[in-house]
């Protein structure tokens, strides 16, 4: 199938500053993909650059298979969901959702059956003559999301639309936009820099740094096998463990970390002995326990610090010289674990190497 | 408790205010008052008490036509000014527009520049470019005078305006007229509306640019002025009185649309 949306050797940059660097990105239609990376990393350059906002320093956007790369917005079948919304504040909400289809020439009758139907889909029916000032930011939110999906975009482009939000409205949007993508059946592209959002709503993640992409793929495969350190500490909490490679036996590599021997997914790469690799633990892996653990990665230490999480505690475990390793215990675990020293362990599959970039540059 | 002398700056003030709105009002009071006496000297006491002053007003030709006058021209300067305020405001905020600082400048110069070099630089210019006194001229003084108000007001509603309002407009399909009339201008509304009877009132009001621009037909405050070197009465007092009576209202009215948009 042809994708959707195409970046075909993109560049952008501002004097000197270098936004986009070299993007190459396909998208397939009817998914839900989120550009995830911090601010500056050039995800926002990237959307507004489909939106038709900027115009690439360099490179081609295709859209539908068709060069848009210097049509101007109004010209391009997408739309925008803003992070604030930008509403028009002098227009009704059922105005607001029916300015891009007036645009399109639709006639009344259907610009009308066009607006309900959407205004159902969210159920903000009894709000078509409220004003964006009379509602709250959810129904706000809404009303945006409507309206950019009105004219029937190619792609619907959504640039940090739930940062306004508070913290429980935000969770519940997530699972409301994945459910209108998965209804409509849109190819949307969402901007965050917020990797739980990522993380829930996705279909693909493409994780991006200093203007690159870092790694693209399921939230699965970014979470558990991120293929880069930033990855790995962007997406979740983890434990990096600088390690040099002893050997490799079948899909398992036996490292040394400080001293300790360790075991761990060798992640598709095929480390050499000797080279310098970072094992990548999560902490919800490792198992905390009074007694030994019988099988798998096992290390003694003692508890440094417990944080209640509610649903988790939080142990920062001193496995030797001052270095910390961070566990998640479940709560009914916890009160086993009321004295200092308690044993950590993992199993190895359930941690994987990835590369040390500053090794090789 | 505490004394009158203890708080004496806060007193000092609260006296002040009071002395400032007597004196604000009670030219304005005495110039009412005089409309309704039923004599032909501006003078006290008043006798008796008559509406008389404004039958006469009312169906004085000169008034009424002077009265017509004035409001045709507030509104030719008013669209004239509208128009031009509204682009020059729009022309300062638009990207990359170099010394948007100099056009904001000249832009609000006719508003510091005193009435009477105003006046006499635009005399002096319609004579140069063969423009008759009369009509147009005046029209094109009001209009300098009035662009200044119309761009500051029009300048503060932009700035205050999200960015994104008009891009989210083309990214719906707007091109950027339909955009400029569908959400701008609309955005801009209450800043217009107030600037427009501005330019209204300020046109009205105007006497030395139209004395310098002015053919044979006299705006409304020529008349008066007129009519008050032939010496006071109780009938110029009962015009005064319409007019104060009327812009009042108008600019009230004004005040009370622009708030009401504001805060929606």
């Amino acid at each position: 199938m042809e994708p959707v949306v195409q970046f075909d050797q993109i560049n952008k940059s501002y004097g000197k500053h270098v936004a986009v660097d070299n993007l190459n990105l396909s998208i397939e239609g009817g998914k839900f993909v989120t550009l995830l990376g911090p601010s500056g990393c050039g995800k926002s350059t990237s959307l507004r650059m489909l939106g038709g906002f900027e115009t690439p320093t360099s490179g081609r956007i295709l859209l539908s298979g068709k060069d848009v790369t210097r049509v101007p917005p109004n010209k391009r079948n997408v739309n925008i969901v803003f992070q604030d919304y930008a509403l028009f504040p002098h227009m009704n909400v059922a105005k607001n959702i029916a300015f891009g289809l007036e645009l399109k020439g639709l006639d009344n009758q259907r610009i009308h059956r066009r607006v309900s139907e959407l205004l159902e889909l969210v159920q903000l029916q009894d709000y078509a003559h409220r004003l964006p000032a009379e509602l709250s930011g959810g129904q706000r939110q809404r009303v945006a999301l409507m309206r950019a999906l009105a004219p029937d975009p190619d792609v619907l482009l959504l640039d940090e639309p739930l940062s306004a939000l508070d913290a429980k409205l935000r969770q519940q949007m997530q699972i409301e936009l994945k459910a209108i993508q998965e209804k409509t059946g849109k190819t949307f592209m969402f901007v965050t820099h917020d990797q739980e959002e990522a993380l829930t709503m996705s279909d693909t993640i493409v994780v991006m740094n200093k203007g690159r992409i870092e790694q693209m793929g399921d939230p699965d495969t970014l979470y558990g096998r991120p293929g880069s350190v930033f990855v790995a500490n962007f997406i979740g909490e983890t434990n990096l463990l600088r390690s040099t490679v002893l050997g490799v036996e079948g899909d398992t590599a036996s490292l040394n970390w400080n001293g300790i021997t360790i075991t761990a997914n060798q992640g598709g790469l095929t480390p050499k002995p000797g080279e310098h690799l970072y094992v990548v633990l999560r902490p919800e892996s490792i198992h905390c326990s009074v007694t030994e653990p019988a099988t798998g990665n096992r290390i003694k230490g003692k508890i440094r610090q417990r944080v209640f999480k509610g649903n988790h505690t939080s142990l920062s475990v001193d496995v030797g010289d001052g270095t910390l390793l961070n566990a998640l215990v479940h709560p009914s675990d916890v009160a086993q674990l009321s004295g200092e020293d308690i044993w950590v362990g993992w199993k190895a599959e359930t941690s994987t190497v990835i590369p040390d970039r500053q090794a090789h540059n | 408790m505490r004394g009158i002398f203890s708080d004496g700056p806060r007193t000092a003030l609260t006296a002040f205010y009071w002395a400032f709105l007597l004196y604000l009002l009670l030219p304005l009071t005495l110039m009412m008052a005089m409309s309704f006496k039923d004599a032909s000297f501006v003078a006290f006491p008043i006798g008796n008490w008559t509406l008389d002053w404004y039958g006469k007003v009312m169906q004085d030709k000169q008034f009424l036509d002077a009265c017509l006058y004035s409001v045709m021209i507030a509104a030719a300067s008013m669209v004239a000014a509208t128009t031009l305020g509204t682009w020059i405001a729009m022309l300062i905020v638009a990207e990359g527009i170099r010394g948007r600082m100099i056009i904001f400048a000249l832009a609000c110069l006719p508003a510091v520049v005193p009435g009477m070099i105003s006046a006499i630089s635009l005399r002096i210019f319609i004579s140069t470019i063969d423009m008759p006194t009369g009509t147009a001229a005046i029209i094109l003084g009001h209009t300098v005078h009035a662009v200044p108000f119309v761009v500051v007001m029009a300048l503060t509603r932009l700035r205050s305006m999200p960015g994104n309002l008009v891009d989210a407009a083309r990214d719906l399909g707007a091109d950027n007229v339909v955009a400029f009339f569908r959400v701008t201008l609309p955005y801009l509304g209450p800043a217009l509306l107030g600037g427009m009877i501005f330019c209204v009132l300020l046109s009205i009001d105007d006497f030395v640019r139209t004395f310098f621009l002015g053919g044979y037909r006299p705006t409304l405050p020529m008349l008066i002025f007129a009519k008050v070197q032939g010496g006071m009465s109780p009938e110029i007092n009962a015009m005064a009185t319409i007019v104060l009576v009327v812009t009042a209202a108008v600019g009230l009215y004004a005040e009370y649309m622009t708030r009401r948009a504001r805060t929606r």
